[in-house]
């Protein structure tokens, strides 16, 4: 057995800088944020430092009209939907990415940057920019109207703008490049040899897809998908610019906490409990991934 | 481009903003958080050519949004804009430096209706700068009919389906659904309030989108054909835009507002922004500031610049009675937030 080299002490402190932004920009505001979901709310807005559990009783629980304690599933609703809607999101991305990245795969390398490089691009204007371009086209003189109008369909079809579908829309749109750039990766890793063996076993195309070039992007596609599921679960744009802000997801409940509602402590545990939501869904993935892992070297 | 050339542009850059801060550093500089478009950019050149201080603007959309800011701590501004209701508020959450306002030269300025009223009884935090009214304002490319009664807008007929818009913020609409149901603002009732939710639950199938954003072009560009906004806005869709829109004028009651200059707690440039208080109070300034945000002015205009008047602005003008917002107290709050909760849940 060979021995470890000791580290130097000092080659400690040299991660210092990492440890210090880690603390300064995640381990503290968390804690604060953690500290005020236990708080009671100030009169108009803000808290005082007074231990209490109620914000998170309040999530299930609330006085209903008639004056008791009643059972109120009005947060559990926008959970659900906020869920269903980034799922809604992460499989259309899936389903657009993979052909969009295997097409990129196969270009000359020169194209193949300059694909890529159009692929991030949005990513150079604001988020805000984007997401209002939208507004622009899905708008009664928008684009789409237009055209269908000018072909004589759509007549009577109301406003895309301010619906549920634009929601999705514009959740698609904004998040889509954060699943083909892993799935581009993973398909480039991809061993063209795999493929060819694949079809001199006779293995038809939809074989091929499903059996050899599908398993083995599996890596790739589960990045993309927390890398669009985790944003959209915060989304706040899309619901108030293209859904018209009839309908909240998780990100305008808080923010309604934090504003108008003026519960500072009830927005906190929203947010906790958000926040817990996400690190239970990466950690099941994370052990899942794992458990592959040790099948595999068990194998 | 080579790293190397990144690092040395950033370099420059940032070391350019050093300078530039510095520069600004020396002559003093203020900071105000106003209402989106609602300081004239020309006052503010004025201001800055004057006195040497260098100004920056930056815009909020809501109250809410504003206390928000504050409640959080050292925002960095040195003058804010609540309206009366947020005003007191913030003086009785102690979040405004008293800057004995009653004694400067801009209280002078002040009309007498609008001097030390209940938001700000000592007038020592605050000086006005705008007041109006929120209402609903159509479209008459597209509605035709009557705009006398707030039922048009609340209760609408069948084609005006998606045809409605209303504003993201609880804090107006509802004050005007209490104007029609008869209800007092700032009500503590359950009962009371939940017929406030019933009818807004019942308008929801007709609105099109709760946004306090954009609102001139979803309405001045027929997107909607009525949306819930302001007298001044209005005005200036109308004039400046050629829109052909009209503000309505419901018999149960506009919902009165007044946006006053504060100073919030800890700002480090109070001198500059008493000064600029003064300075945007002085008949002429104000008349600049009048005949840019078309709202009406508490402070004395010059008549004879003034741009409107109540032939070519009947928007500043209303037939109908103005009922001022209220600072509900807790318990009232929590009902507001109900009803709005359900409503977008």
């Amino acid at each position: 057995m060979s021995q470890r080299p000791k580290i130097p002490s000092w080659n400690v402190l040299g991660l210092l800088p990492a440890q210090l932004i880690m603390l300064l920009t995640l381990i503290i505001p968390v804690g604060i944020i953690i500290l005020v979901s236990f708080s009671t709310r100030g009169p108009y807005g803000g808290f005082d430092y007074v231990f209490t559990t109620a914000p998170y009783k309040q999530i299930l629980f609330n006085e209903g009209w008639s004056g008791e304690l009643e059972f109120n599933p009005q947060y559990l609703i926008v959970v659900a939907r906020t869920v269903i809607l980034s799922l809604a999101t992460t499989i259309i991305c899936l389903a657009l990415s993979f052909p969009v990245a295997y097409f990129i795969s196969l270009q000359k390398t020169s194209a193949k940057m300059l694909l890529i490089y159009l692929v991030t691009l949005p990513f150079w204007v604001s988020m805000i920019v984007r997401v209002y371009s939208w507004i622009i086209i899905l708008g009664n003189d928008g684009v789409i109207a237009k055209t269908l109008r000018a072909l004589g369909l759509g007549e009577n079809m109301g406003s895309l703008l301010f619906t549920d579908t634009a929601m999705l829309i514009g959740l698609v749109y904004s998040y889509i490049p954060l699943m083909i750039l892993p799935v581009f990766a993973s398909i480039e890793k991809l061993d063209p040899a795999l493929v060819e063996a694949s079809h001199d076993l006779y293995g038809s195309r939809l074989t091929t897809l499903r059996r050899v070039i599908l398993p083995l992007c599996r890596p790739g596609m589960a990045a993309g998908a927390i890398l669009v599921f985790v944003p959209c679960l915060g989304a706040v744009l899309e619901p108030v610019l293209l859904g018209g802000g009839k309908t909240m997801m998780m990100g305008n409940l808080i923010q309604l906490q934090f504003g108008a509602a003026r519960n500072w402590p009830l927005g906190a545990a929203i947010s906790i409990v958000l926040m817990c939501a996400v690190m239970i869904f990466l950690l099941w993935r994370g052990i899942q991934a794992m458990r592959k892992e040790g099948r595999e070297e068990g194998a | 481009m080579s790293v190397k050339t990144r690092l040395s542009m950033l370099a420059a850059a940032s070391a350019f903003s050093l300078v530039a801060s510095a520069s600004a550093w020396a002559e003093g500089s203020l900071s105000i958080y106003a209402w989106a478009d609602s300081i004239a950019p020309d006052a503010v050149a004025k201001f800055e050519k004057e006195t040497g201080i260098k100004v920056t603007v930056d815009a909020f959309s809501s109250n809410e949004d504003l206390l928000t800011k504050l409640q959080a701590g050292s925002s960095g501004y040195d003058i804010v804009t609540p309206s009366q209701h947020f005003v007191k508020i913030m003086i009785d959450s102690g979040l405004l430096e008293d800057i004995g306002a009653s004694s400067m030269p801009a209280f002078q300025q002040i009309l007498p209706e609008w001097q030390k009223q209940w938001w700000d009884p000592t007038g020592n935090y605050s000086v006005p700068l705008a007041y109006g009214n929120a209402g609903f304002t159509v479209n008459r490319n597209l509605y035709k009919g009557p705009v006398d009664s707030w039922k048009v807008y609340f209760e609408p007929s069948e084609e005006l389906k998606g045809k409605i818009a209303s504003l993201a913020q609880p804090d107006e609409v509802i004050p005007a659904a209490q104007n029609y149901l008869g209800i007092p603002y700032c009500s503590e009732d359950p009962k009371e309030m939940k017929r406030v939710l019933d009818l807004l639950q019942a308008q929801k199938p007709f609105v099109a989108a709760y946004s306090s954003d954009n609102i001139e072009n979803r309405i001045g560009g027929g997107e909607v054909a009525m949306h819930f906004w302001w007298d001044g806005n209005t005005m200036r869709v109308r004039r400046n835009d050629k829109a052909n829109v009209e503000y309505a004028m419901p018999k149960e009651g506009l919902v009165g507002w007044l946006d006053s200059y504060v100073v919030p707690k800890g700002a480090t440039n109070i001198d500059n922004a008493k000064k600029f208080i003064d300075f945007m109070a002085k008949e002429e300034n104000a008349t600049i500031e009048y005949n840019y945000y078309g709202h009406s002015s508490p402070v004395k205009v010059d008549a004879s610049k003034a741009l409107y008047n109540k032939e070519n602005a009947p928007e500043l003008f209303p037939t109908a009675p103005v009922k001022m917002g209220q600072a509900c107290s807790p318990a009232a709050q929590e009902l507001v937030t109900k009803v709005w909760t359900q409503l977008l849940q």
